[in-house]
Parts: C-alpha cells; structure tokens; sequence
C-alpha cells in the first residue's frame, strides 16, 4: 500500500511503472567498468529510451554489504523505469562491493564518496548530460548526500530509507540481526553492545553471513545526514519504508529542517515490511518504491 | 579470513570483461574474468553460478579472480529476473532449474569467447541448474561442484528429514523454548505436522521416499558425460537426508568406473546456507581447491608427488 506524499501535488505524467519498461530500454542496458582511485568498478549504464532535453542523469548509490544485495534488484527496476521515461541512470559497485575492486575489509567512507564522485562523472560523460541527479539507499543515502553537496553539477537527491546518523544505522542493523534471530527461533549470542565491542577488538563481525568491519564504521563515525545536506537547496525525495501509518519522529525532523530552509522536499511512505534485511527467494523488488520514486523523478529538470 | 584481494587477483579484476548473453527468457548480465596470460592455461571455463552473481561476501568475485589468477577463465553470470538480468522474477525451486539460463551462457562462451571445456559449480538451486546442464552440454564439461542440493521434491526433503528424527528427539525438542518461539510462524506448524507424523509411523523409512524426477534424469546425463564431480553436504543438511537415498540407489548402481569419478563428502555440521562464517569460508575453499586440483599442472604435479617422476603425457 502507498500513501501519496502530502507535501507533493499529483503528477500528470507519472513514468513508466516496472512492469510497463519496454523491452527495447532494456535492451539498450550496457555493462561497463570505469576508474575510480586507478581501479576498476563495475556500472551498468542506461541510456534514456525516449529524448527529454535538460533531465539530469541519475546516479544510484547503493546500501553497504548485505544491503547492496539484497536492495539491488529494486535498484535495477528503479533505474529501467527512469531511462524508459527519458532520464538516462548510471548503476554501479562501490570499491569493495559486487564486481568492482577491493576488498571490503578496506572500505572506507570517504572511499565510497570518491566512487559515487567518479561514478558521477562517468555518468554525465556516457550520458552527455550536464546536471546530476543522485538516489541513495539505506547507508548510500550518507554516500549521495556528501557527493552531491561536493559535485556542483547536482540536481536533485532521493533517500531511500535514510540512514540518518552512520554511529545509529550501524547498531540498528546489528539489532535487525538479533530481532531476526528470535524470529526464527534462537537465542541471541550477544547483545548490540557485546556486537560492537568485538568489533572493535576483532575488527569483523558477522551480521547474516556476511561481514562488517571496523573500518567502515570508524570512518563514517561522525556522519550525520542533517548536518551534511546544511547547505543543501536541490530537490529532494525521502521515502521512508515501513509499516507504519506516519513518519518517524526523526525522518519527520529531518524533513521540516529541510521545509524550513525552502528545500523543495517530498515525502512519502511505502507501507511495506523492508525488503533489505534477508536476501529473499525472489529478490525484494517492491514496485511501490518504484512507481513513487518515478512520479518524483518526473518533475526533475 | 575474510578476502584480502592479492595484486595478481586485482590484475585480473583490471582484465574482467562484461557481457550480455541472449537467452530464452531474458538478457543475461555476466562477467568473464580471462585467465592470466602468464599462468600455464588449464583449459578450462569455469562457470560460477548464484544470484546474485557475486554471491555471499563476494565469493564468486575472489574465487574467480583467484582461478583466473592460475589459469582458468572464469564467467559468473545472473539468472534472468534476478540481478542486473531482465526477465521475470520468480521463487526459486530447485527441482526447476534454469537449465536454459546455463546453456546459453555455455554456448555463448563458446562461439563468442572461443570457450571449449567447462567446469560448473553451485549450491542448492544453483548446484541443481549446473547439474541440468548435463543434458545438453555434458560432452562440454568436464567437472561438476554440487554443493547441498536437495534431490526430491522440496515437501518430500521435509519428509526424509523427519525419518531423521525419533521421539527421543521430539521430547528433547519440547523442552526448547526457542521451538516454542519458532511455532509463530504458520509454515513451522505444517512442518511439525510432518514431523509427528513421520516420527508415529516409525517405519518411515527415507527408501520409500521418491528421488526428484528431474533429478535422477539429469544425474544420468552426468553419468553419460565423462565429467567429474565432487558432492559434498553437511551431516545436519536437511537436503542430505534427500542425498542419502540418491547414495543408496543411483549411486550404488554406478559400473564402478563410473563411481570413481564422483567424490561424495560429508562433512560436520550444515553445509548449506551459508549462514555461519567460517563453515562459509570452508566450504568455498574446498570447491575452489576441488576445481584447481582440475588444472593440468595440477594433476602433473600429483603424478610427479607419487612417482618421483613427470606425469606421462
């Protein structure tokens, strides 16, 4: 279910939902590698299907670890659904991450903004276009918001499900862990705390069979989602997606800090059980998501 | 340990080419990493199979770069509907395997990327579609990884897994609240159903149970083929309990040069899933190790260990 944002008129010329993408966009799909701090990431670049002069090209920024897997097939209908209508996408592997290089062990935070930053400029090069507009996901959104208050060719900037304060994102997530090891009938091995504890001494732990080292979270330690879009003034979308019938008290703050300095934001709900925590048999791809984030895109020049 | 990328495995990341293959039901995204020109060539593509492509922690990632790095040339690929690939989604079965996702990556890195001999490797669904490829490609591919995959049909391995069980066993389980947590969910019910249910019979024995037809045709393929093959599960698999009858039946009919060919490994624990840290790490080492003991050198190198002298050509 979907709630329309209340701070948006209605759109006339929605695009196109995921499963009206014509064949022939998709096909138009290319996979490339491009340089990013003289190693190669993997993009998958997608050339607009139809002409619309001045529409910025959009860069995606994807969650961390386990998120970048199991939000990525939403991700790739996302980014069919923009260039069907006309706004060319540039998806790509942060350092670290999928088919790019590094090790994940060694990602930092300031690693990801350059990859976003170069992934940017990659994007406007294939696209031939001269503005950017950037989509975060989850702990992306920290990643998009940076690069886009660092690249002045930007646009616009949608947050899926903001990671709001990086030191909070990560305990949350070590939480999620925990809650889903009741739900399937365990007992917790540790709390949040014991967690973060032997991550700093061990430097990894496990969250789902995957990985979370200590550098990432050192690094990003001071990030804070309000504080870095200060001086920000583009366009902006927050999503938040839960199932709950209002705004958390904190997107709710964030989103009036904006309002209260002229930013023209849009908020909106997609009253789904978040699709990021497991990897799911078939891939999460929540097309509400999809559909919201195309009638915000449409009104991006 | 969690992967720590070597120079020669980033050279071979610099040297990765992507590619899209034309299949049935969609355009399939892949990724071919070409093996390292100075390495001795094995001859060999080895075609790494999950969805997504890249697989928990990146393990098809490091595993093929790391193959590459010795002489294979590697593709991982994702199935249509899931990753970068278009298509229609839908759940994952493995006793419907995307046989014609795997072909067509096969035949494409044939004709396309001058590719002969294949290796395919995977777990659960994605052990049962390289097994399918068999039928008709298995004059192409000469080894087979086939980790933790079911065998029956998905409502029959949860019947086989509860002959596993006893009372001794049920009254164990009841003194567990973490069970009594677990009855929150609507499928836990069904599959304590089944489980009383297997366990009062007592006779419940696994023989009477049926292999997967889909998977005694495509075990015959392998058979027909001159491949080899390492099976490996873990003791507490749930998709072992379904193996044991394939051990019991198709494999002991096997002429014994045959059998020979296939290793079958058990191990402690789970194997399937993936789940725990270091049982992951175990397990991709062993598959990667089982396919580079493929590399002609590899094999030199054994004959040479035995015999003080050089493998006969």
């Amino acid at each position: 279910m979907l709630v329309p944002p209340p701070s948006s008129a209605p759109q006339e010329h929605a695009l196109a939902p995921p499963s009206a993408v014509p064949a022939s966009a998709v096909e138009l799909e290319t996979p490339l590698f491009f340089e990013s701090a003289g190693r190669p990431l993997y993009g998958v670049f997608h050339p607009p299907a139809q002409e619309r002069p001045g529409a910025p090209v959009l860069v995606q920024c994807h969650g961390l670890g386990i998120e970048q897997i199991t939000t990525y097939r939403v991700e790739v209908l996302n980014a069919r659904a923009a260039a069907a209508a006309g706004i060319p996408v540039l998806r790509y592997h942060a350092r670290g991450h999928g088919d790019s290089a590094g090790d994940f062990s060694a990602v930092d935070f300031d690693g990801l903004v350059e990859d976003a930053l170069a992934a940017a400029a990659e994007a406007r090069r294939l696209a031939r276009r001269e503005h950017t507009a950037w989509l975060g996901v989850r702990f992306g959104t920290l990643v998009a918001a940076r690069a886009a208050c660092s690249d002045p060719t930007s646009r616009a900037l949608a947050l899926w499900e903001p990671a709001h304060r990086s030191a909070d994102y990560f305990r949350e997530q070590l939480r999620g862990m925990l809650f889903s090891q009741v739900a399937q009938g365990e007992r917790p091995s540790a709390t949040v705390d014991q967690l973060m504890e032997r991550l700093g001494r061990d430097g990894t732990v496990d969250v789902h069979g995957y990985y979370l080292h200590r550098r990432i979270v050192d690094s990003s330690r001071e990030q804070d989602l309000g504080n870095t879009l200060a001086a920000w003034t583009g366009r902006t979308l927050i999503v938040q997606i839960e199932n709950r019938a209002r705004l958390s008290p904190r997107t709710a703050a964030f989103v009036a800090d904006l309002e209260s300095r002229a930013v023209k934001v849009s908020s909106t709900m997609v009253h789904e059980v978040p699709g990021w925590t497991f990897v799911q048999n078939p891939a999460w791809e929540c097309g509400s998501l999809v559909n919201e984030t195309s009638r915000w895109l449409d009104a991006v020049e | 340990m969690p992967w720590s990328e070597t120079p020669a495995e980033l050279a071979r990341a610099r040297a990765e080419r992507p590619f899209v293959v034309a299949a049935p039901r969609g355009r399939l995204f892949a990724v071919l990493t070409p093996a390292a020109p100075e390495a001795p060539p094995a001859g060999l593509c080895v075609v790494l199979l999950t969805r997504p492509r890249s697989h928990r922690n990146r393990m098809w990632v490091e595993g093929a770069r790391r193959l590459a790095a010795q002489g294979f040339s590697t593709i991982r690929f994702d199935y249509h509907g899931c990753g970068d690939s278009s298509g229609d989604s839908a759940p994952l079965d493995p006793n419907r395997p995307y046989r014609d996702d795997v072909v067509a990556v096969i035949r494409h890195a044939r004709q396309q990327l001058g590719m002969q001999r294949f290796v395919l490797a995977g777990s659960c669904f994605d052990a049962r579609t390289a097994l399918s490829a068999f039928a008709e490609e298995g004059a192409s591919i000469a080894g087979l990884v086939f980790l933790a995959a079911p065998v029956m049909e998905l409502d029959t391995v949860v019947q086989v897994h509860a002959d596993t069980k006893d009372w001794a066993h049920l009254w164990r389980a009841l003194f567990k609240p973490d069970n009594w947590r677990a009855l929150a969910q609507p499928k836990r019910w069904r599959y304590m159903a089944t489980v009383v249910d297997r366990v009062s019979r007592q006779g419940g024995n696994a023989g009477d149970l049926p292999l997967s037809r889909g998977f005694i045709e495509d075990f015959r393929a392998l058979v027909r083929s001159r491949a080899r093959a390492l099976f490996l599960y873990g003791l507490e698999d749930a998709e072992y309990a379904s193996f044991r009858v394939a051990e019991r039946t198709v494999f002991a009919e096997l002429p014994a040069e045959v059998r020979a060919r296939f290793e079958i490994e058990v191990w402690p624990g789970t194997v399937h899933g993936f789940l725990e840290m270091t049982r992951q790490r175990e397990t991709f080492a062993r598959s990667l190790g089982w396919i580079e003991a493929l590399h002609p050198n590899a094999k030199a190198a054994r004959s040479t260990d035995r015999t003080g002298l050089p493998a006969a050509s």
